[in-house]
């Protein structure tokens, strides 16, 4: 039989878990057992039979390699699907596919990780990586953004990021919420409240489009140079491989040459 | 260096019969006053046009729709990928332009780290057989797009029309499979080599076009284009795909069928963002992609200068002239920058 690279191969629902009042967690196994060699900021494309397929960020591997995880937002059609899929169920993947963080260039270095809601998802697997070679990374500070207190995903994770001695954790939302006690304010203005200067510290940016292009403004008006702010653009991707056109910022493909660039390699007009 | 031989034109078509019997021949047929591709079957007879065909060839190998695995609608998951077609098959009567279509679709499907198995299957099934113009057309402007109308790119078999005759000549090894036949016979002579006219319209280095991005020119240009996209479909080069599931007889069918950066759907997300919302940003890219961003990714303009888009656009203001539009603002401004130069050396 003959491999075609855009056919997906099926994959197990291992395990679902609801992670925000839409969004869902899905531990995913190739069948057959396929491996899935996802690097951190790599992605996958998803299909449910009948409805198509979509692009997902890999935001987090097992330890043993076989187990992935995929975040869902129920935003359209194929998301709606999924989020209506249960245990067991048979769904396509192919992939994974796209550049991945630099993570070997950055040992020795501080680590900011800035996520704002659904964006946390690709950045995971980065704080996965560091906390599993803690020795060769310095410091760890996340900030991490939602809209609302029901927004909040991955609790289980930012509860072990917040006793984590080696990790600085802040968790903000948008606007005052009944029963927030916590951090409130936009994510650009928590980067520029707190004032984290560059220094040895390398940043990863990833949220919605308008938050990527404030938090580069901040972290810009901070003397942050753009070769050490990195950001992964999960704009509209189909095909996966740099063929069928869609997601170009001028030459580049962002599902080939991307997802992950640092902000001196794309222009201006791609934040 | 393989030597020319020669047919009678009378005798063409009792060739392409001979061919027909071992392989699927494709030849250019007119159907309601169009010129397209189809298989010969020898009751319309043969007619060889030396003016464009209609319908590029890009369906040959691209399929407008093309299913890349069935399944069954009632499974949760059955998804198997199709066999490609392996006949073997001859296409003829293509001309430089088209040929180097198919140049272009090889970097994009071929050089590429995921390479389109069905792509490379229709490429390896194919023997193509060009037919070099005798003169340019209209709209043809192979010449401002580093091309000639006797470019031979990627063909196997190149032949030209002179007089009583046509001259063949094998350029690969798979050409050579259909030069053996008593209608075609070696000869010493060779067609009349012959100059070709300079491009016509104004152009630009690939360079050039990047630093018109930020240009205000995109509105004016865009204001002039109903994006509709006829051109995308009709350009033997445009090749951007939207992958869906449909259910066709009874079945259902993973599919790639061609899109177009033109529409406003194209580069729309699920939740309503769209990266291309306005006309000026669809002209701009589809402009770019033509003659600066497939440079810098294949090392090759894609526009091939066959002018279908000029013949197809309901509005008859061409993607050339848009084109020769951009080059001449881009050398205004660069005789400004000139001058403004020249001048603060006066002061």
């Amino acid at each position: 039989m003959t491999t075609i690279e855009l056919v997906p191969k099926p994959a197990t629902i291992k395990k679902i878990i609801d992670e925000s009042r839409d969004v869902k967690s899905y531990v995913l196994e190739m069948n057959e057992s396929l491996p899935m060699p996802a690097l951190p900021g790599q992605f996958v494309e998803v299909s449910v039979q009948g409805y198509g397929e979509a692009t997902f960020a890999v935001t987090r591997k097992s330890k043993g390699g076989r187990e992935f995880t995929i975040s869902v937002k129920r935003i359209g059609h194929l998301t709606k699907m999924l989020h209506r899929a249960a245990t067991g169920d048979i769904i396509g993947v192919r992939g994974p596919y796209g550049n991945s963080f630099p993570v070997d260039d950055w040992k020795g270095k501080d680590i900011l990780v800035i996520g704002g809601g659904i964006g946390l998802a690709p950045l995971r697997p980065v704080i996965d990586h560091i906390l599993l070679n803690r020795k060769d990374y310095g410091s760890l500070e996340i900030i991490f953004g939602a809209r609302t207190p029901d927004d909040i995903l991955y609790k289980d994770d930012l509860q072990m990021w917040e006793s984590d001695k080696s990790i600085l954790l802040h968790t903000t939302i948008d606007v005052p919420f009944e029963g927030w006690n916590g951090r409130v304010g936009v994510v650009p203005a928590v980067v520029r409240d707190l004032g984290v200067k560059p220094d040895r510290r390398v940043s990863i940016v990833c949220g919605p489009p308008v938050m990527i292009k404030f938090t580069a403004a901040a972290l810009r008006e901070l003397k942050w140079p753009d070769n050490r702010i990195f950001t992964t653009l999960e704009m509209k991707m189909q095909c996966g491989i740099g063929q069928c056109g869609r997601c170009n910022i001028g030459e580049k493909f962002i599902c080939k040459d991307g997802p992950v660039f640092s902000l001196n390699q794309i222009p201006e007009h791609a934040l | 260096m393989n030597k020319w031989h020669r047919i009678k034109k009378t005798d063409l078509q009792k060739y392409v019969s001979r061919l027909a019997e071992k392989w699927e021949v494709w030849v250019p047929r007119r159907v309601d006053e169009k010129w397209e591709f189809g298989i010969y079957d020898g009751a319309q007879g043969l007619d060889l046009p030396e003016s464009i065909i209609d319908v590029s060839l890009k369906n040959l190998f691209f399929p407008k729709r093309r299913a890349i695995a069935t399944y069954d609608e009632n499974s949760k998951w059955s998804m198997q990928p199709v066999d490609p077609e392996q006949r073997p098959r001859i296409v003829m009567g293509l001309h430089p332009c088209d040929a180097a279509g198919i140049e272009y679709m090889d970097r994009v499907f071929l050089q590429s780290e995921h390479k389109d198995v069905m792509y490379k299957k229709e490429r390896e099934r194919t023997v193509l057989v060009g037919m070099l113009c005798s003169e340019m057309g209209d709209g043809c402007h192979c010449t401002d797009r580093g091309l000639t109308p006797h470019s031979t790119s990627s063909m196997d078999v190149a032949f030209v029309s002179e007089g009583g005759w046509y001259y063949f000549k094998s350029l690969t090894d798979k050409g050579k499979r259909i030069m053996e036949s008593k209608y075609l016979k070696e000869t010493d002579e060779s067609p009349t080599a012959k100059e070709w006219p300079a491009g016509k319209y104004a152009s630009a280095s690939p360079e050039e076009f990047m630093e018109m991005y930020d240009d205000s020119i995109w509105h004016e240009l865009s204001d002039i284009c109903l994006t509709c996209g006829i051109c995308t479909y009709a350009c033997p080069t445009c090749v951007c795909f939207l992958v869906t599931d449909e259910k066709f007889k009874g079945k259902g069918e993973r599919v790639t069928v061609w899109d177009s950066c033109q529409l406003q759907s194209y580069s729309r997300m699920a939740g309503g963002q769209n990266t291309r919302k306005t006309p000026a940003s669809r002209v701009r890219n589809r402009t770019l992609d033509k003659f600066a961003y497939s440079h810098l990714r294949y090392g090759r303009i894609s526009c091939t200068g066959c002018g279908r888009c000029v013949m197809v656009c309901p509005l008859k203001r061409s993607f050339p002239q848009l084109g020769a539009r951009l080059s001449e603002r881009i050398r205004e401004k660069k005789k400004k920058r000139t001058k403004v130069r020249a001048e603060s050396k006066e002061d």
